[in-house]
């Protein structure tokens, strides 16, 4: 083989995951190789990409990064270019049109930057309410390394327990929370008066200082699809300080098969070049943390005599429990002006929603005031009516202050059905693309017609709204999770509580693809600590090897 | 230091540095005469900024706003090259503003009859607001942060990137209606 190369932890993927784990294990001393499938691309170019894009593809937050076509990803600008990587089918094919960017850095380019935590609660579904799986550990084991995460990621929030969600933590925030701007005041001042508290979010976002390198946020309104000064956790500030540790990146390298060798150990990855060489890869401990999509894809294609459905799969739970929120949108008519544009494109949410003794019977709900700048939607609005002068100015005025968009996020619980596998369809390489079947279930079903879309209509009526219109069909949250779901019994699950595969005593799988449960809230700061409690276990491994 | 400095971007994509070329190609062009171009091209050039000149005559009738002379050029060669009409109807509308004695676009607008004419009136004024002559996949943008689109809002939101205020500089006072401001 070509190129040989080797290192004592190989991480795939360069996401907020192959990040923080390969962070640890250089400060442990052990050498790191990192393998991206993507190009990897400075921050100046991403924005200028962005700024060079027609109005109305700047809602696509993937536009800004076109994918090199050895390492495909969703594309949203249209339906037809959405169809061609992701494979989807059933009832709610639309709602798993899964976004991320196969690029060095992965989905940290231009994630929205909100923390969440689960809930104690949240982990307990099963022995709470009679639904969905109990995680196998409690919200007491996972504190630890949501701190740290925190602490590694920068992230901003409340010191007011009772804005803090949940208010059960060992240290403070490292920085304050970020202001509201008038809309998200707003929101706030409604859903109180309806008896709901909209909490400042914990984001991954400095606020009012400096933090690890990074300039405070200033209000940009970018965050996605990409901040263009670095106050966001991103990969362009993650990927130097790892190489300045001494780790290796090499990007454009797409790996298509884990090979395992002595006692089901796994002994090498492969990968492509752009060239479509095939290279070798070898080390000691394996990460695979290319997101809950790739991540199974890759177990299943690296299937071998000793593991015929694919490594890490003796359990046939790969690729299923597919999870996202799926969300719905109320979109919003005022008679007064509600005002976006201020601040983070995302700073708050009402959280209360996600809890409760009705999840017993239906899945809980977040809603989120969307505070991305709508001049661009007004304008286009009110140019498109043929107006002229004064009255079009004023029109767009209007439309962008006295319109406004509430996302609701749903709580899906892990389903088997809901499964990825393998299409008979090709890239470029030769490589499957992911099928994914997904229906959002009637938990979630239930959710929107007896409680999320009704609470939604009385914030609308209590903002004022003259119009409200929500979005019949579920979309996606892009919090991909489920995939190489957690447990203590290797027989219904592929990782173990530290993120290592059952079936592999060498390869961990951190992320949300582990993740049992799906909460209401944005997946990746769970992920992020998972991530951290398996690069514990991964030194813990070496030092005793 | 130009407003439009920006310090994110290398040297290249400074938009400080591209307004510099433009402006000096526009110099060297205007002293041409005195120098190597003779004959044809001296005429080109001049009937690229004659037309320029006109674009940008009735561009001011059709929008009371201050309007960036470069991005208006680059504006009337696209607008013109789509088109084979478009710089007949350029006359035209200058044309029927000056019959209406018009000094804002209401003197003379709704004067104009459904049809291509008025169709290209407002090609004009969409394309100054919105940045782009067709809001489709790969079209080219002509201005961004110098689209009109995000003026109408400017005392409160921000334009996409670009910063207002500074680290926690922003507030939740929300400004009224009716005070448009002035740009």
């Amino acid at each position: 083989m070509a190129n040989a190369d080797s290192a004592d932890v190989i991480v795939v993927g360069t996401g907020v995951i192959g990040c923080l784990v390969a962070e640890q294990m250089l400060d442990a001393g052990l050498s790191v190789l990192m393998l991206e499938a993507g190009p990897r691309v400075d921050r100046w170019r991403i924005v200028e990409n962005y700024r060079n894009l027609p109005p109305s593809l700047r809602l696509s937050f993937d536009a800004p990064y076109p994918p090199k076509p050895w390492a495909p990803h969703m594309e949203s600008y249209s339906d037809a270019a959405a169809a061609e990587y992701l494979q989807l089918e059933g009832p709610n094919a639309r709602a798993y049109r899964q976004g991320y960017v196969r690029y060095a850095g992965g989905a940290t380019w231009h994630w929205a930057g909100i923390c969440w935590r689960l809930t104690p609660d949240d982990m307990r579904l099963k022995s709470l309410y009679g639904v969905g799986r109990d995680w196998d550990f409690g919200y007491d084991t996972l504190e630890p390394y949501y701190t740290r995460a925190e602490y590694a990621m920068g992230v901003c929030g409340p010191s007011d327990s009772a804005l803090q969600w949940p208010p059960i933590r060992s240290k403070p925030y490292p920085m304050g929370p970020l202001p509201f701007g008038p809309g998200e005041q707003r929101f706030t001042d409604a859903a109180a008066r309806i008896g709901l508290k909209n909490l400042p979010s914990a984001q991954a976002r400095n606020s009012g200082i400096a933090y690890d390198g990074r300039p405070p946020c200033c209000g940009n309104n970018n965050c996605i699809p990409v901040c263009p000064i670095a106050a966001k956790y991103d990969a362009a500030a993650a990927l130097p300080k790892i190489e300045a540790k001494g780790g290796r990146i090499l990007v454009n390298a797409v790996v298509y098969r884990v090979e395992t060798g002595q006692k089901n150990a796994i002994a090498a990855v492969h990968y492509f070049d752009p060239d479509k060489l095939t290279h070798r890869v070898t080390g000691k401990i394996f990460v695979l943390a290319c997101n809950g999509i790739e991540t199974p894809k890759i177990l299943l294609l690296s299937k071998d005599e000793r593991n015929p459905n694919g490594l890490a799969n003796s359990s046939d739970q790969v690729g299923r429990n597919m999870m996202d929120q799926p969300k719905l949108v109320a979109e919003l008519t005022l008679a007064e002006p509600m005002w976006t544009g201020v601040g983070p494109v995302q700073g708050s949410s009402i959280m209360q929603t996600s809890q409760g003794e009705f999840r017993s019977r239906h899945g809980g709900a977040l809603f989120r005031f969307n505070n991305m700048a709508r001049s661009r939607v007004g304008a286009i609005a009110a140019v498109r009516k043929g107006l002229v002068g004064k009255a079009l100015d004023t029109e767009i005025r209007r439309l962008s202050a006295c319109t406004a968009e509430i996302a609701i996020e749903h709580e899906l619980l892990p389903d088997p059905n809901n499964r990825l596998t393998l299409s008979d369809k090709k890239d470029w390489l030769g490589i499957n693309k992911p099928n994914i079947h997904y229906d959002v279930g009637d938990y979630v079903r239930r959710c929107a017609s007896e409680y999320s879309v009704p609470i939604a209509k009385s914030l609308a009526a209590e903002l004022g709204a003259t119009d409200v219109q929500v979005s019949t069909e579920f979309t996606n949250s892009d919090h991909i999770m489920g995939g190489m779901i957690m447990g203590a019994d290797s027989t219904r699950s592929v990782v173990d509580l530290d993120c290592r595969a059952h079936d592999h005593s060498n390869l961990f799988l951190p992320g949300g693809g582990a993740m049992t449960s799906s909460g209401c809230g944005n997946s990746t700061l769970t992920m992020a600590a998972l991530a951290l409690k398996a690069a514990d276990a991964v030194m813990d491994q070496v030092k005793h090897s | 230091m130009s407003p439009l400095y920006r310090d994110d971007a290398p040297e290249d994509f400074s938009l400080f540095r591209r307004r510099i070329l433009v402006a000096g190609g526009l110099l060297l062009g205007g002293l041409a005469p005195a120098t190597a171009q003779t004959g044809p091209a001296l005429a080109a050039d001049n009937t690229v900024t004659d037309f320029a000149n006109q674009f940008m005559s009735l561009s001011s009738l059709l929008i009371q706003h201050r309007l960036d002379r470069d991005v208006g050029v680059r504006l009337a060669a696209a607008l013109k090259a789509q088109s084979p009409d478009f710089a007949a109807h350029v006359g035209e509308l200058l044309g029927i503003a000056k019959t209406k004695n018009a000094t804002i676009v209401e003197d003379f607008f709704y004067d104009l009859a459904d049809g291509p004419l008025k169709d290209t009136a407002l090609g004009i004024i969409s394309a100054w607001y919105i940045g782009v002559i067709v809001d489709a996949p790969n079209a080219e943008v002509f201005a961004y942060e110098l689209a009109l689109m995000f003026q109408p809002t400017i005392d409160v939101m921000t334009i996409p990137t670009y910063a207002i205020s500074g680290p926690n500089g922003w507030t939740s006072e929300a400004t009224p209606l009716s005070n448009m401001p002035k740009f």
